[in-house]
C-alpha cells in the first residue's frame, strides 16, 4: 500500500489552566497524550470515545485550531504543525470539518447558496461563473435543490442543514473531511439518510474522512477502521470487522455493550457491563493504566504500570496488561 | 387487568393558533399508563411527543396552545377541569419530569440542594436539617458519589450524567405516582446513558411507580419499556406491548423507525451496507392535510391514505394500528 494521506505520530496537545490565585502552580490539562495514528486515501477512520476523551481534540490539532504540544502531524507531504499561519491558511482548503450541531454551525444571516460558496470565495479557487456552477453541483451531490441557495438556514430542517454543511466541506474539493458527530443531534429517520449520503459521497469521490463519533453503531456503519481513545490516549485500533466481532479492551467490550439494540431486546440490559463513575480528570491523569479505576478486569498491578500499546494481531493494537491473558 | 389504571389519557386533543390559522398539535391521542409499568413514546422531532408530555403536566404554552379536547385521569380523578393552585401540589408530587437537557433545566445560581430542597419544603412541608438530610439521601439514592459535598456545589460543578442524576433525585423526591422521562439521555455519552436507565429501572422497581419514557431511539424501547405508543404527526399510529410491536411492527412508519437504525450485529458484509431510510421529514403541524399525516413518505400509500385517515384498529392482544394498508390485508 502506499503512504498514507494523514499520519499522526505521538501528538500531545496540552492546555495550561489559568489559576485565580496567580502564585499557584499551574495545571496542565492532558487532552491529547500520545496519539498515533494514520489513514490511507478513501479510507475512513472511526474516532470513538467518551466525551473528554480527546477525540475533537486531535480533529483540531489536525486544521490548528489547537496549538500541538508535542508530536507531528503530516497530511499529504505537508508538515502541519511547521506551517506558518499564511500556508496554513492556503492549507485549510484541504481539511475539512462537518461540526455536530447543524443549528449553531451556519451563521442564520446567510443565505445557504453562499455559505456552500464561501470556501471557494476565501480560498480564490474559480471565477464567479464555475463558482457558482461548482455551488449547483454541490447542492444536487448532497440531495438538495439548486433554488433552494436563496434560502436562509433557518428555512431548512435539521437534517438539510447538514446537508448545507457537507457541500460547504465538499466545496474546495478537501483530501479529508473530518465529521465530528455528524448526527448526535439528528432524529433518527433523518440520520439513516446523512449517513447514506456520507457513503455515497466516499464512494463516488474517493473521500477519506475521519469520522468522529460516541455511538458504536454508527461507527460500524461508517468506518473501515476503528480507533478507541480514553482520557487522551488510544486504547484499542483495529480494522472495522476484527474490531466488531471481538473487541479486545475491556473499555471498547463496555462501549459495545451500552449501545441500545432493538434485536437484543431486554434481555441486554442484564449482559450489559455497567462502567461506574466518570472518567478520571484528565489534568492528573491516575499513574498506571488510566481505564482501571472503572476497568471491571483491573488487578492490582494495573493502577501502577502503564500498559503499552501492544500488536496482538495484524493490525490489530490494544492497551491492556490483561487482554493476552483474559483470552479475549 | 385493574379497572383504574394509573393514568388514563382519551382522546387527548391540542390545538396551536397562529396568525388566525389553527392546527392540532395532538389529535385523539388515547392511551394508559398502569402503576408500575413503563410506556414509552416513540417519533421524530415534531410528532407530539413532548406535546403530550407537556399536556399531562398541564404546561403546554398558553397562548397559542389550548388543550382543545379530551380526558386526562390520574388515579381516575379527571385532571383537566382541576385549578391551577391544585395542578401545582400535584405537579412535582404526584407527576413528575425529567427534561432532555439537564444542563438547562437546573438553576445555574442555586445549589443543587437548595433545588432537591424546593420541592421537599413546597410538598412536604420539610425544612431545615430534616430537609437537608432528606437531600443528601436522596442524591446517595441516584447514586452521586460524596453526597454531602455535592449538595452543596453549583450546577456547572458536575458532570452531565451527575446532573441528570440531581434532576432525577428532584423528580422522585417526593415518590411521585408517575414518572416522565422526556429524552432523559440524549445529551449524554453512551455509557452515562446505560447508567441512567439503569437508576430509573432500579428506583421503579423499589417504588413501583408508572414511568413515561419519551426517546426516538427504538433500541431505548426494545429495552426500557413495557409497552410502546408509536407517535406521527400528533397522532397514535401504534400500541401495544413492547415485545408484539417489535416482533411485527404494524405500521409503515414502526417499520421504517426500526430499520434504519444501524446496528451492532457483525454480519458478512465487508463493506457497511445501504441504511434503509425514511425518505422526506416530518410535516409541520400547519401543513397537515386531511388523511394519513404519514402518507407522503410511506412505501405503500394508496389512493384511500390521502382522502381518509384510517382509525386505530385493533387487531392484536392489545396490539393497534392506524393504517388503511392493515385494514385492507384484514378484510
Amino acid at each position: 500500500m502506499s503512504e498514507p494521506l494523514l499520519e499522526i505520530r505521538d501528538l500531545k496537545v496540552h492546555f495550561r489552566r489559568r489559576q485565580i490565585n496567580p502564585f499557584a502552580a499551574s495545571q496542565v490539562v492532558h487532552a491529547v497524550d500520545g496519539v498515533s495514528l494514520s489513514l490511507a486515501k478513501g479510507r475512513t477512520l472511526g474516532l470513538v470515545g467518551e466525551s473528554g476523551s480527546g477525540k475533537t481534540t486531535v480533529a483540531r490539532a489536525i486544521l490548528r485550531l489547537v496549538p500541538v504540544t508535542e508530536g507531528s502531524i503530516r497530511l499529504g507531504d505537508t508538515q502541519v504543525e511547521q506551517l506558518s499561519d499564511q500556508e496554513l491558511r492556503k492549507k485549510r482548503g484541504s481539511v475539512q470539518y462537518i461540526f455536530q450541531d447543524p443549528y449553531s454551525s451556519l451563521n442564520p444571516r446567510v443565505r445557504a447558496g453562499d455559505i456552500v460558496r464561501s470556501p471557494l470565495d476565501v480560498l480564490a479557487i474559480g471565477d464567479k461563473a464555475s463558482r457558482e456552477a461548482r455551488v449547483i453541483e454541490l447542492f444536487e451531490a448532497v440531495g438538495l435543490r439548486p433554488e433552494q441557495r436563496a434560502l436562509f438556514p433557518h428555512q431548512f430542517s435539521g437534517g438539510q442543514r447538514q446537508r448545507i454543511n457537507i457541500a460547504r466541506a465538499l466545496a474546495p474539493d478537501p483530501e479529508l473531511i473530518i465529521c465530528d458527530e455528524p448526527v448526535s443531534a439528528l432524529d433518527v429517520a433523518i440520520r439513516a439518510q446523512i449517513l447514506n449520503l456520507l457513503q455515497r459521497l466516499k464512494r463516488d469521490r474517493a473521500i477519506t474522512y475521519l469520522f468522529i463519533s460516541h455511538d458504536m453503531a454508527v461507527v460500524k456503519h461508517m468506518a473501515d477502521e476503528v480507533v478507541v481513545m480514553y482520557l487522551g490516549q488510544i486504547v484499542e485500533r483495529a480494522p472495522r470487522r476484527a474490531f466488531f466481532s471481538a473487541p479486545r479492551h475491556p473499555y471498547s467490550l463496555a462501549l459495545l455493550s451500552a449501545v441500545p439494540d432493538t434485536r437484543a431486546g431486554a434481555g441486554r440490559s442484564a449482559k450489559r457491563i455497567l462502567l461506574s463513575g466518570d472518567p478520571p480528570s484528565p489534568i492528573a491523569p491516575p499513574t498506571g493504566c488510566r481505564f482501571a479505576s472503572r476497568c471491571p478486569i483491573a488487578e492490582p498491578g494495573c493502577h501502577e504500570q502503564v500498559p503499552p500499546l501492544r500488536t496482538i494481531a495484524v493490525d490489530h493494537t490494544v492497551r491492556c496488561h490483561r487482554v493476552d491473558r483474559t483470552g479475549g | 387487568m385493574s379497572a383504574t389504571p394509573l393514568l388514563a389519557v382519551e382522546e387527548l386533543s391540542v390545538e396551536f393558533s397562529s396568525r388566525g390559522r389553527a392546527a392540532h398539535v395532538l389529535n385523539s391521542v388515547t392511551f394508559n399508563v398502569r402503576a408500575g409499568e413503563t410506556l414509552g413514546i416513540v417519533g421524530e422531532s415534531g410528532c407530539g411527543k413532548s406535546m403530550t408530555a407537556l399536556a399531562i403536566m398541564r404546561l403546554v404554552p398558553s397562548p397559542p396552545g389550548r388543550i382543545s379536547g379530551g380526558r386526562i385521569a390520574l388515579n381516575g380523578e379527571d385532571m383537566l377541569p382541576v385549578s391551577d393552585a391544585r395542578m401545582r401540589d400535584i405537579r412535582g408530587n404526584r407527576i413528575a419530569m425529567i427534561f432532555q437537557e439537564p444542563m438547562t433545566s437546573l438553576n445555574p445560581v442555586f445549589t443543587v440542594g437548595s433545588q432537591i430542597v424546593e420541592a421537599l419544603h413546597r410538598h412536604l412541608g420539610l425544612s431545615g436539617e430534616t430537609a437537608r438530610r432528606r437531600g443528601i439521601e436522596l442524591l446517595k439514592a441516584v447514586g452521586i458519589p460524596l453526597p454531602d459535598a455535592r449538595f452543596d456545589e453549583y450546577p456547572h460543578q458536575l458532570s452531565g450524567g451527575m446532573r441528570q442524576r440531581v434532576m432525577i433525585a428532584m423528580a422522585i423526591a417526593c415518590e411521585p405516582d408517575l414518572l416522565i422521562a422526556d429524552e432523559p439521555t440524549t445529551a449524554l455519552d453512551v455509557t452515562v446513558q446505560a447508567q441512567i436507565f439503569d437508576l430509573l429501572r432500579s428506583i421503579q422497581q423499589r417504588r413501583g411507580m408508572g414511568m413515561i419514557l419519551i426517546t426516538h431511539d427504538m433500541g431505548v424501547i426494545a429495552e426500557m419499556t413495557d409497552r410502546v405508543v408509536v407517535m406521527y404527526g400528533g397522532r397514535v399510529v401504534e400500541n401495544g406491548a413492547t415485545a408484539d410491536v417489535l416482533a411485527e411492527p404494524a405500521h409503515p412508519y414502526t417499520r421504517g423507525l426500526l430499520a434504519c437504525v444501524p446496528v451492532l450485529e457483525m454480519g458478512d458484509e465487508d463493506e457497511p451496507a445501504e441504511l434503509p431510510e425514511i425518505a422526506g421529514v416530518v410535516p409541520s403541524i400547519f401543513d397537515l392535510q386531511a388523511g394519513c399525516p404519514f402518507a407522503d413518505r410511506c412505501g405503500v400509500v394508496v389512493a384511500r391514505c390521502r382522502a381518509e385517515m384510517p382509525p386505530l384498529v385493533q387487531f392484536g392482544d392489545g396490539h393497534r394500528v392506524a393504517c388503511w394498508q392493515r385494514e385492507e390485508t384484514r378484510t
